[in-house]
């Protein structure tokens, strides 16, 4: 318990947020080896529409994380259970493991560009056949939703754990959801495309940004989030969050048929974010760029420097 | 290794000069627009208001620059004492002016932590003169979404992304500045037309790209300029991946533009991939460049390229677009492509520059595929002694129609698809923090650092005299 202790205190220190008496299973909580829901959409609800296109049209921060490691490690499904998950990508946070906690992660490096962003994100390892490919970058674009009053966006509270998409779909999720791609373009499919040799393979997941005000996570991951819809949020999770939309971008090219991801097959896309930022950088980002709806900055197909 | 080469053909680039001099052949002033206005009393530092004389002395009245700016009203100068400051400060008041008290020790270090030295997020009016900006992960000077900037006496150094960077911005002037060490472009304005802006008297060297603009260019002038030892010198680009494609209207004249072929520089994927090249067009188009002076290049000294987009996110616009202003294009719901996009540089003039030893070729225009003659771009007057394809001052006069009879289209041609092989065994980039650069130089100073009234950016930039530019002499 001295863990949970400690979370909270950083959290109530951080942002003032006051958390709800239950327990989550988390980070801190019990482990949760319940399944997740079968159809997360049918909780969560989905974006009215892809999110992809030309930037610049909308405000926006974007930070760009050179991969970290993998591990078969959950920190937000299978807390302080080493070993017990899938394989995993991880990006951001150099620490990131089944044992993080708020504290720990806050203490840690980045392998991000943005050097406050210490938020720890994963995504299931993709493997052509039985090898495991090491993803180049993961790129983190952050928004006010769809149609959403950039205004009414708050930052996230510090020690936020969300999953998006479904690790146990067996049919085609919402391209909105999930989606993959070639390099930055806009077109978006369920399944793996044939890529260019210089434009590589992506897997695109977008988070939900409506937040119930009082979790920073529930058991099954799910209840405390919901996506916006027609640029509102429901009563019931009434916090405009930013829309982060998590891209994850392999080098690899070319024939996809051999191509699945550690969680099943190639439908099985998710991916994993708990709020480490620094706390008062993450402020900073919503207020300048989203609140102002200004763009301070775009990413390319490129590689960088 | 899958480095993006086809997507070099179209890439950003960066220029420098020597030392930033004033150019006597550009003029006016800009316009003080705002008198300088206090509301403030009068208080003894350190204070959160403003004081009456609208100065606000860092670090004598305010610790930071940060809580200078933010205890700053329109009309106020900030003026920063010598020293070091490890600070990423962000600017939101319109028309305040911004000023060390000396260009070179007047110092905003990053610390290879820090994002950029200052981040001017839709404030308007907002100038930055007198100081150097180094070790930061992004961009030394940023500015987006404003209405009027500018940026004078500017020094950026060994910046992980830009050295000085202007997005989706108007109104804008940057002048007697240095960048040096960026990956991407030492000096850049993207994604804006009309841009109404203008370069001049700058150096900007050792960079993967001199000068580079996405999507800009309508009344945007890159003047009396120097670009030499980048990867690539002075390279507009056109790109969907952000708003207001094609890049057009951008003139070039009167610059110096040499040796870019520097392969120990930090670079981005599509600087290695222009690499060579003097003045760049990657799927420009109605670009204007005149009376320049190139030389020293593995490739090409003026270039005009197609830029293949394999990730594309929107159709090409067609011709009768292409002077949809930025606003308009943003209000536009994106068409989702249905295969790559081929921006090919087009309608773009080149005149009486002086060329020599340009390697590939002095002036080049080179397709992948279209008829070079459908393209518009013509050549005249241009001292030069070798082209792709040859005799292309022949085949492609400007003023008349270009014509496929006017000769051999074919012969010499400039075959940049051989580009992408080449970008394959050119140098790799050379990461940013550590990349040899030379010295931190002593520039000049802004003219009375201490005393010259505040006078916030101009909307409207100042008026260039063009007929008065004359091609530069020779420096090395």
């Amino acid at each position: 318990m001295i863990r949970r202790i400690t979370f909270l205190l950083a959290v109530g220190v951080l942002s003032g947020v006051a958390c709800a008496p239950d327990t989550p299973n988390g980070m801190n909580g019990a482990h949760d080896h319940s399944s997740m829901p079968v159809d997360p959409a049918s909780v969560m609800g989905e974006p009215d529409r892809p999110i992809a296109g030309p930037q610049g049209a909308v405000g926006q921060f974007v930070v760009e994380c050179p991969y970290s490691h993998a591990l078969p490690d959950d920190p937000i499904v299978y807390p302080g259970d080493a070993g017990a998950s899938h394989m995993h990508v991880f990006f951001g946070n150099v620490g990131a493991n089944a044992m993080s906690t708020l504290t720990t992660l806050l203490a840690g490096d980045t392998t991000c560009e943005q050097a406050l962003d210490t938020a720890s994100y994963w995504a299931p390892a993709l493997y052509d056949g039985n090898e495991m490919l090491i993803p180049e970058k993961s790129v983190a674009y952050y928004r006010a939703g769809l149609d959403v009053e950039p205004t009414a966006v708050e930052a996230f509270p510090a020690g936020l754990a969300m999953i998006a998409g479904d690790a146990a779909a067996t049919e085609p999720q919402p391209t909105s959801v999930v989606a993959w791609s070639c390099g930055s373009g806009a077109i978006r499919e369920t399944t793996p495309p044939d890529c260019p040799d210089d434009r590589g393979l992506r897997l695109d997941v977008t988070f939900p940004d409506c937040w119930d005000g009082a979790h920073l996570d529930v058991p099954g991951h799910r209840e405390h989030m919901r996506y916006s819809s027609g640029g509102e949020c429901p009563s019931t999770h009434p916090v405009h969050v930013p829309q982060l939309i998590f891209s994850v971008a392999y080098s690899f090219s070319g024939n996809p048929t051999g191509l699945k991801l550690a969680s099943g097959g190639v439908l099985t896309g998710h991916a994993d974010f708990v709020n480490s930022w620094n706390q008062a950088k993450l402020l900073d980002e919503v207020k300048y760029c989203l609140h102002r709806d200004v763009v301070c900055g775009v990413t390319s197909g490129r590689i960088s420097g | 290794m899958k480095r993006s080469l086809r997507a070099l053909i179209g890439v950003s680039v960066l220029g420098l000069s020597l030392v930033a001099c004033g150019s006597g052949d550009d003029e006016a002033e800009v316009p003080n627009t705002e008198a300088p206005t206090s509301e403030a009393p009068a208080t003894e530092a350190p204070s959160t208001e403003a004081p009456a004389d609208g100065v606000l002395n860092v670090p004598a009245d305010y610790a930071t620059i940060q809580a200078a700016v933010d205890a700053a009203v329109e009309g106020d100068l900030i003026l920063i004492a010598p020293g070091t400051y490890n600070e990423a400060v962000q600017v939101t008041t319109n028309n305040i002016v911004i000023r060390g008290l000396d260009r070179n020790t007047v110092i905003m270090d990053g610390n290879f932590e820090l994002d950029n030295g200052f981040r001017v997020v839709g404030a308007s009016g907002v100038a930055i003169e007198n100081m150097t900006a180094m070790n930061y992960t992004k961009n030394g000077f940023f500015w987006t979404g404003s209405t009027g900037y500018r940026g004078s006496y500017l020094t950026a150094w060994r910046n992980g992304d830009y050295g000085i960077y202007a997005f989706d911005s108007v109104g804008g002037l940057l002048e007697n500045s240095y960048a040096a060490g960026s990956p991407d472009a030492g000096f850049y304005i993207g994604q804006c037309y009309p841009c109404d802006a203008v370069i001049r008297n700058v150096v900007s060297e050792h960079n993967g790209l001199g000068y580079s603009g996405t999507n800009s260019g309508g009344n945007l002038l890159i003047v009396n300029s120097v670009f030499r030892r980048n990867r690539a010198g002075v390279v507009p680009n056109s790109g969907s991946y952000e708003l207001c494609y094609p890049e057009r209207k951008t003139t070039i004249v009167g610059n110096q533009v040499y040796s870019n072929n520097q392969p120990d520089t930090p670079a981005i994927d599509v600087a290695i991939l222009a690499m060579g090249n003097g003045i760049l067009s990657a799927g420009g188009v109605q670009n204007i460049i005149e009376r320049n002076r190139v030389w020293d290049h593995d490739k090409t000294g003026i270039g005009l390229v197609p830029f293949l987009e394999e990730d594309a996110n929107d159709a090409i616009p067609a011709k009768d677009a292409w002077d949809m202003p930025c606003a308009e294009q943003k209000q536009l719901m994106p068409t989702l492509p249905d295969g790559p996009l081929l921006w090919d540089s087009q309608d773009t003039e080149v005149r009486d520059n002086v060329l020599e030893d340009n390697r590939r070729a002095d002036i080049a225009v080179g397709s992948a595929g279209t008829n070079l003659w459908e393209l518009g771009n013509c050549f005249e007057g241009n001292t030069f002694t070798t082209s792709a394809p040859l005799d292309l001052e022949t085949l492609a006069p400007c003023g008349s129609p270009l014509s496929e009879t006017a000769g051999d289209w074919t012969a010499g041609d400039l075959m940049v698809i051989t580009w992408l092989a080449d970008a394959e065994t050119a140098p790799p980039s050379v990461d940013w923090k550590t990349a040899t650069l030379p010295d931190l130089p002593q520039l000049e100073n802004m003219p009375d650092a201490a005393t010259a009234p505040a006078v916030p950016a101009s909307a409207t930039p100042p008026t260039i005299d063009l007929a008065a530019i004359t091609v530069p002499d020779k420096i090395s």
